[in-house]
């Protein structure tokens, strides 16, 4: 089994984010405060608790090298939060949204954040050195629905968005002034702030998690229609794959190496997916090895019963005696798994440990150490 | 929702509904020779899921019921065919079920069944929210 340790911090988990040395977390317990936790031998003691929104906080992200947290959350606010003389002090950011703010990611420099919100618009904030504050910027045009998920490419100017309206994007955050250009690299069309790339249309259905391989050559999001996309070689042609997998649908991904993927969602069991030597992505397995079932089956007693009840409407069915074999969920997770996290250090090309969290309060950091062999050589 | 990849406009539907007339026959054939799962799968390919006319769609669902109702072997027919048209295959389902129809029904639960074992979760998933590719 590749979980290391498992705690319920909350009833439900919104979102966590974790600290620079890996010993303390960040976590929403679904309600407007951020929690901080610090692990000392293997008990977890409660050291901050940050109040300041009004609302539930929906995204958190602690920036690694300036030991920074930024909060944003549906009261259509967000929080730079530093630590003064053992203190977490607030800075409030002003958005300019009309609706909630959905998620946040730090940029690899720490330099700019972006923000998803339910505005239908994307908000970057950069530090303004002359007046002390945090600038917003926003990206009004070309998202048809709430943004839900953003992530930054490792240049810190491209940035990767997915939304309800089922299209991933990729927009060029360049700021004048935050930015520089890099002489080497692409055409300067690429330069102008809020300038879409890239249009992904896959899904039909909604689209979430969005995330870039280490090198930033790949990207990979989910649709709510139980798929996952792949697409290899962003940018003028890009080759995209969309893989349809048997389970319930994914919330939220993470690449672990170039060529592999874990994915969590609604079952509660996270999933590897990998490309194989001709670049083509499918699933795999589940990260722990589901016990094998008479019949195949595996569903959880209450969706056997559900079942039962389903086709007993038909006279003509025999009672299914292999779908109420089982018993209580193996897994980790009891329910929705909403969000994976990398343990590694921010641009290293392969992830050994990961955490994810979910609605049932609990975050469990998983090691990948030992599973080299069963991941195979693409990880 | 934009309609995104060209729906089929309404002087097409003529050709679409030509061509589901002569499947209609050729599964008519294959069901006298005893050979429903043949019959199933000429009906499920070629679906056209992306027009947007009513009439196109009755008449592939009716050529599809036809080929559903004479399937006697479940097991059987899902052994053959191809992973891609579990998920026409579940958007056909869905359709049979809500007709209300007794008989209909009961021939669809029993296909749904099966076709959950082995597509599991997700291919219901996939119907149900893939409004645009309807049936």
């Amino acid at each position: 089994m590749a979980v290391v340790d498992v705690h319920r911090f909350a009833e439900s988990i919104t979102c966590h984010a974790w600290s620079p040395d890996l010993s303390m977390v960040a976590l929403c317990p679904n309600n407007n405060e951020v929690h901080i936790y610090k692990s000392s031998q293997d008990q977890w003691e409660r050291l901050h608790v940050l109040e300041k929104h009004d609302q539930i906080v929906s995204g958190i992200d602690w920036s690694s090298k300036s030991n920074r947290i930024v909060t944003v959350s549906h009261d259509r606010n967000s929080y730079v939060w530093s630590l003064e003389g053992g203190e977490w002090v607030p800075t409030l950011v002003i958005l300019r949204l009309n609706r909630a703010a959905l998620c946040v990611q730090w940029s690899p420099k720490e330099n700019k954040f972006a923000v998803g919100s339910g505005a239908k618009t994307v908000c970057i904030c950069y530090y303004e050195q002359e007046n002390n504050w945090w600038v917003s910027k926003l990206i009004r045009k070309r998202h048809e629905s709430s943004v839900t998920s953003v992530a930054w490419h490792p240049n810190n100017i491209l940035l990767a968005t997915t939304s309800t309206d089922g299209k991933c994007r990729v927009f060029s955050t360049f700021i004048k002034g935050v930015d520089t250009k890099d002489p080497k690299a692409g055409s300067p069309a690429e330069s102008k702030f809020g300038e879409q790339i890239l249009q992904l249309d896959l899904s039909y259905s909604w689209a979430f998690g969005v995330k870039w391989s280490p090198s930033g050559n790949t990207l990979a999001y989910v649709g709510h229609s139980s798929m996952i996309y792949f697409v290899d070689d962003v940018g003028p042609s890009p080759l995209a794959q969309s893989v349809a997998f048997r389970d319930l649908p994914l919330r939220d991904v993470l690449f672990i190496s170039e060529k592999m993927v874990i994915g969590v969602g609604y079952d509660s069991n996270p999933m590897v997916f990998a490309a194989d030597d001709t670049g083509i992505w499918s699933f795999i397995r589940y990260i722990g090895e589901k016990k094998p079932e008479s019949s195949g089956a595996s569903y959880s007693s209450q969706f056997s019963e559900a079942f039962t009840k389903f086709y007993g409407q038909s006279k003509a069915t025999t009672a299914n005696e292999a779908s109420e074999s089982s018993k209580s969920r193996e897994g980790v997770h009891d329910n929705c798994i909403n969000a994976i996290v990398s343990l590694s250090k921010a641009g290293s090309p392969k992830v050994m440990r990961f955490s994810t969290s979910g609605l049932d309060g609990k975050i469990a950091i998983w090691d990948l150490e030992n599973m080299e062999e069963e991941l195979g050589h693409q990880f | 929702m934009a309609g995104a990849g060209g729906f089929v406009e309404a002087d097409n539907a003529e050709a679409i509904i030509a061509r589901i007339e002569t499947k209609s026959s050729k599964i008519e054939s294959l069901l006298k020779q005893y050979k429903p799962v043949e019959a199933l799968k000429t009906a499920l390919e070629g679906s056209p899921p992306k027009t947007l006319d009513e009439r196109c769609k009755s008449a592939n669902w009716i050529v599809v019921h036809r080929a559903l109702m004479a399937i006697k072997d479940i097991e059987g027919m899902l052994n053959a065919l191809d992973v891609e048209y579990y998920d026409i295959l579940m958007k056909y389902l869905y359709r049979g079920l809500s007709t209300g129809d007794r008989p209909t029904c009961d021939q669809c639960l029993k296909i749904h069944e099966k076709l959950t074992d082995r597509a599991g979760l997700g291919c219901i998933l996939r119907c149900l929210t893939d409004t645009i590719n309807t049936v």
